[in-house]
């Protein structure tokens, strides 16, 4: 359960302030959501609110659960560190003992399918290669939910397919919030929806809705 | 996942952050390395020789030995240096890193600092053990008392690396300008010099530095023929606290800006 409580957020910007959210109320029951709404309507930040690495302006979030790191593309990495290195560093992060942290490594190894990479520094990978790395990575730790922005589709055809059946797997003992351009990977992983316009939050019950109503504001209905 | 508490969280950040400093300082490469700990030593020939040849190799004879008398004070200078400049630059640095949100910007400069104690400690030995095979008289007037003086310095440093860390975050411009000061610092800081050695006038100026007293109490404590006549330490005390509660009042404030700068 998620409990925003009269939150706003703006940035302050040379043009003024710039609201993203404007005093929103609303309670969210546990579920699989899917996150949509137009470029910049703030559904990253949103993320990055419930990540705490971003912090509202007013009000607060409240929340008994665990939530992973935003997963975007690659960030948290550090360039000059093999890929190894960086999943050691983020076990460490989350207090994992030796044992454990050489069965995560040995697990991302294994899932990014990185070879040789794996053992190279970071600044040599593609963007694909940074997204498998942080993909795989976020999958060896157990929260309650899972932030995913855009990542699922990092990669090639066979890779994203098995990243969609693990992530499948994967929610079946936890959540996810999911921000997604592709309607049917909400359909697929998301029961209920969240839409973020005009710096409002509304919540559906059924992912569907929320996509019908997502469209209708693109075709410029209000 | 099981909530954890605070510290443990605290100590597994800056345990991962420490080992990745220094993972990342011991990777430059064996040429990199060799110059992290030769370069202390090039520098305190360098200045030694400086000192002959302005002084000339008669007039340099002290009674007790001056190339003991310049390491002690330098590798303690050096390390007030690289802690500032590597605080300097730590939030920024690992701005990657707060995207996690167990790392607090705090955790990196405590970690670069570890670091810099590590190096420090290292330097030392090595120090020691040219020292030994050079047969010099190394034992210290007072061991306790030096560690005393290095840890008080750490203390200062850690004081002062935050008030420009968090500045060099919001402005760049410090972060250069303490850049250039700290080289000065080094000329006017009593390092190579006791400062009973200079004219009264030139004396009064230089104690208003804070780095002249660290340095006076650390040679004195650890060569017999020098005393801590010129130590003010309320001064001393003075330049630790107003520092660190400045900073501490800044980090409070201005935490969540710099984490999502």
């Amino acid at each position: 359960m998620i409990e925003l409580k009269n939150v706003t957020k703006y940035f302050r910007t040379n043009q003024g302030k710039k609201y993203i959210l404007k005093d929103v109320s609303i309670t969210l029951p546990d579920g699989n959501v899917g996150i949509l709404g137009r470029n910049g309507a703030g559904k990253s930040t949103l993320m990055r609110m419930l990540g705490r690495i971003e912090f509202p302006s007013k009000g607060s979030i409240t929340s008994p659960n665990s939530f992973s790191w935003p997963l975007g593309l690659g960030g948290g990495f550090v360039g000059n560190m093999t890929g190894k290195a960086n999943v050691k560093f983020v076990s460490r992060l989350y207090g994992k003992n030796e044992k454990e942290i050489n069965d995560i490594i040995a697990y991302v190894r294994d899932f990014s399918e990185l070879g040789d990479y794996f053992d190279m520094p970071i600044k040599t990978y593609s963007s694909g290669m940074k997204g498998r790395l942080s993909f795989g990575l976020s999958l060896a730790f157990d929260f309650d939910y899972m932030l995913i922005d855009e990542t699922l589709s990092v990669g090639d055809a066979r890779f994203k397919d098995k990243a969609q059946a693990a992530l499948k797997k994967k929610i079946e003992s936890c959540h996810i919030l999911l921000v997604s351009h592709s309607m049917n990977t909400l359909k697929d992983l998301c029961q209920t929806g969240l839409l973020v316009h005009e710096g409002q939050l509304h919540y559906y019950e059924d992912i569907n809705d929320a996509i019908a109503r997502y469209e209708d504001i693109n075709k410029g209905k209000s | 996942m099981t909530p954890r508490k605070p510290l443990p969280i605290f100590l597994a950040v800056v345990k991962a952050l420490f080992l990745r400093e220094l993972g990342m300082r011991m990777s430059v490469g064996k040429a990199g390395l060799f110059w992290t700990f030769f370069e202390p030593f090039a520098q305190v020939a360098m200045f030694i020789l400086i000192r002959v040849a302005i002084i000339g190799a008669t007039g340099s004879t002290t009674s007790y030995n001056f190339a003991v008398f310049m390491a002690v004070g330098f590798i303690a200078f050096n390390m007030f240096r690289n802690i500032l400049s590597s605080s300097t630059g730590a939030f920024t640095a690992n701005k990657a890193l707060f995207s996690y949100k167990q790392v607090k910007p705090i955790d990196t400069i405590i970690a670069r600092i570890m670091v810099e104690m590590f190096i420090t400690g290292i330097i030392i030995l090595l120090f020691l053990f040219i020292g030994f095979l050079l047969q010099y008289e190394l034992k210290p007037e007072n061991l306790v008392l030096v560690f005393a003086g290095y840890l008080w310095l750490v203390v200062f440093s850690f004081a002062v690396g935050l008030v420009v860390g968090i500045g060099n975050t919001f402005y760049v411009s410090i972060g250069k300008f303490v850049g250039i000061f700290s080289f000065l610092l080094m000329i006017a800081s009593a390092v190579f010099f006791p400062l009973e050695s200079i004219p009264p006038a030139g004396q009064e100026i230089l104690l208003y530095n804070p780095l002249v007293h660290f340095m006076e109490m650390i040679h004195a404590a650890y060569i017999y023929e020098l005393d801590d006549r010129f130590v003010d330490y309320t001064y001393m005390l003075k330049w630790t606290i107003t520092p660190l509660f400045i900073g501490m009042w800044l980090y409070v404030r201005l935490e969540k800006k710099i984490i999502s700068q």
